[in-house]
């Protein structure tokens, strides 16, 4: 009997059993949590898992540090809803038409840029994001159309319209960004087995040795870029439709950037779980903080995730990812054999 | 036809003249050897060559096309490989990592990649630390790993630059055997070298360069007793005529 493509023999190996558990907890989760609270966190954790994902695929596999990101969220985000709110088109479509477009601004802005190396493209990447950002936040209207300035805008309340990327339930939101996520995963799992992995990483490691071994570096880096662009876009439009208002700063600004590269950082850059471990352990925190002690003490939750952040550098530079690796397999060890 | 052709390459670093038309050709399946005091322009030759600085006078032809206007990327992928004086492994993959990379240049699947790059490090005798991490290698291994991973790319032409450097003696043995074992597998081979005991014996043909001038050309013998190679290297108290 096969599973997954693999003889029955894979499942009954601990390391492999115990991740498909996990995931089949994550896919029960709200048949066994109904409470909306933990719903939104857990939403909120996977959609960063997932932001954090796509963010690795350029920050951490190419290691072209990105504290913009924020602005492929926006450019998704305003897509679809401008597109729904104008022409009706419905977000499932628009937030391909918004993924297109992040790919072309992504391309637009990495070809000049990504001849500077370390820190300085990191300042690039902040100054496109606020610098576009600052654009929307000042422009009520471009003609005729509706962008919303600093106020945002809010997407057409439709209550329970499946077609139109729009639910009151919010269970569903929950599913659609977990199988969003798993698609992240995929992805970013295909490039780390296949030659662009390899490439990216060889970019990341040692440009010069890379180029003398064939690699185009900018060609690369584009495609790392444009991979990233799109599905970062994916993730603005579902943002738009789970909360139907944005607003630039909320879904362009800084402080999205900044987190999307703690969370990568923390978690472990350029590996296939880095991005989704940082999330799931520092997502919650970050909300028990803020809903617990954040409203008395404000900004506290900022101040244990900084120091959280300074501590791992320290310490786990290579991010968390390892040590849990490594919790995770001496588990699946005792498990059994073939752990 | 010669697999390379430098023709009246000159080089320049705003006021500085690096390289100064400096001609040489190389045949199919040569070892040539580049010498020359520190700050003779030999690497610089190197990265004009391979396309990581540009040509600013003189043309070079590798198989009869123009490396005019090359980028490094193109350089690998026409068939010329190198190595780097200081040497740049990929730290903190493993050895087989860093050659995979080089076999991507003539494959896209992955399985392919790998075996190639087994072939390559069983040839250069690193089979056994495949696993090793690049940052745990000693300087030996370093070296040998930048061999291989030019090798896996499937290079008509490697360029070495002082692959010798930082090698005790026995090293230094094993490094002249794998030297000629490519040799015997057909790559041309442009060596840069300091240590001239092995230059000697490895190089049909010896150019040497001062100050980004060719100041002597031919056999070893010849030009280890030429006295403009003596002057250069020694100062003219050493020059018996």
């Amino acid at each position: 009997m096969r599973f997954l493509g693999r003889g029955m023999d894979w499942v009954t190996r601990p390391q492999n059993y115990l991740g498909l558990g996990l995931v089949a907890l994550l896919f029960l989760f709200p048949a066994f949590i109904k409470s909306m609270f933990y719903i939104q966190v857990m939403i909120l954790v996977i959609f960063f898992a997932y932001l954090t994902s796509c963010w690795n695929i350029l920050s951490g596999y190419a290691g072209q540090l990105s504290i913009g990101n924020a602005v492929f969220v926006m450019i998704g985000a305003y897509t679809s809803t401008l597109l729904f709110a104008n022409l009706g088109l419905t977000p499932w479509i628009g937030m391909f038409i918004g993924g297109a477009l992040a790919v072309f601004v992504g391309i637009l802005v990495g070809y000049p840029t990504f001849r500077l190396r370390g820190a300085y493209f990191a300042i690039a990447t902040i100054a496109v994001a606020e610098g576009l950002r600052k654009i929307v936040e000042n422009t009520e209207r471009i003609g005729k159309l509706n962008i919303g300035g600093a106020e945002g805008l809010t997407i057409p309340l439709l209550h329970h319209a499946p077609f139109q990327y729009q639910f009151v339930n919010k269970v569903y939101y929950y599913y659609i960004i977990l199988i969003l996520m798993f698609v992240g995963l995929y992805v970013t799992y295909r490039i780390d087995r296949s030659k662009i992995g390899y490439y990216l990483t060889a970019i990341r490691e040692d440009e010069d040795a890379a180029q003398a071994l064939g690699i185009d570096g900018r060609k690369y880096k584009l495609l790392a870029i444009s991979l990233c662009a799109f599905f970062t876009a994916l993730a603005g439009s579902f943002y738009a439709q789970l909360m139907l208002y944005i607003e630039p700063s909320g879904v362009g600004g800084l402080s999205l950037s900044i987190e999307m590269l703690l969370l990568g950082v923390i978690g472990g850059r350029g590996t296939i779980l880095g991005p989704v471990i940082g999330a799931f352990c520092l997502v919650p925190v970050r909300e028990m903080a803020r809903t617990y002690i954040g409203t008395t003490y404000l900004g506290a939750h900022l101040v244990i995730y900084g120091s959280i952040m300074a501590i791992v550098i320290l310490f786990l530079p290579h991010g968390i990812e390892e040590p849990i690796k490594k919790v995770y397999f001496g588990l699946a060890k005792r498990l059994g054999p073939a752990g | 036809m010669p697999i390379l052709q430098i023709k009246n390459l000159t080089k320049r670093f705003g006021g500085l003249t690096a390289i100064n038309h400096f001609d040489l050709e190389i045949e199919e399946r040569e070892i040539v050897g580049l010498i020359g005091p520190n700050g003779a322009g030999k690497t610089t030759l190197f990265n004009v060559t391979t396309g990581v600085y540009p040509i600013d006078g003189g043309e070079i032809f590798f198989k009869g096309q123009s490396l005019n206007g090359i980028e490094p990327h193109e350089a690998c992928s026409i068939g010329i490989g190198r190595t780097f004086q200081l040497v740049k492994p990929f730290s903190s993959k493993t050895v087989l990592y860093n050659v995979m990379v080089g076999s991507f240049c003539r494959v896209n699947d992955r399985k392919q990649a790998e075996a190639r790059a087994l072939e390559v490090l069983e040839f250069v005798g690193m089979l056994p630390k495949i696993d090793l991490l690049g940052k745990s290698l000693t300087i030996a291994d370093r070296k040998r790993l930048e061999v291989a991973k030019a090798l896996a790319t499937g290079p008509e032409l490697l360029l070495l630059d002082e692959v010798m450097a930082g090698l005790n003696p026995k090293e230094t043995e094993e490094a002249i055997s794998l030297v000629k074992e490519i040799s015997r597998r057909g790559i041309t081979l442009l060596i840069i070298e300091h240590v001239m005991a092995v230059i000697m014996s490895l190089s049909e043909r010896i150019a040497v360069l001062h100050h980004g001038e060719k100041i002597a050309e031919g056999p070893p013998g010849r030009v280890s007793h030429d006295e403009k190679v003596i002057k250069a290297y020694l100062g003219d108290e050493y020059v018996i005529s």
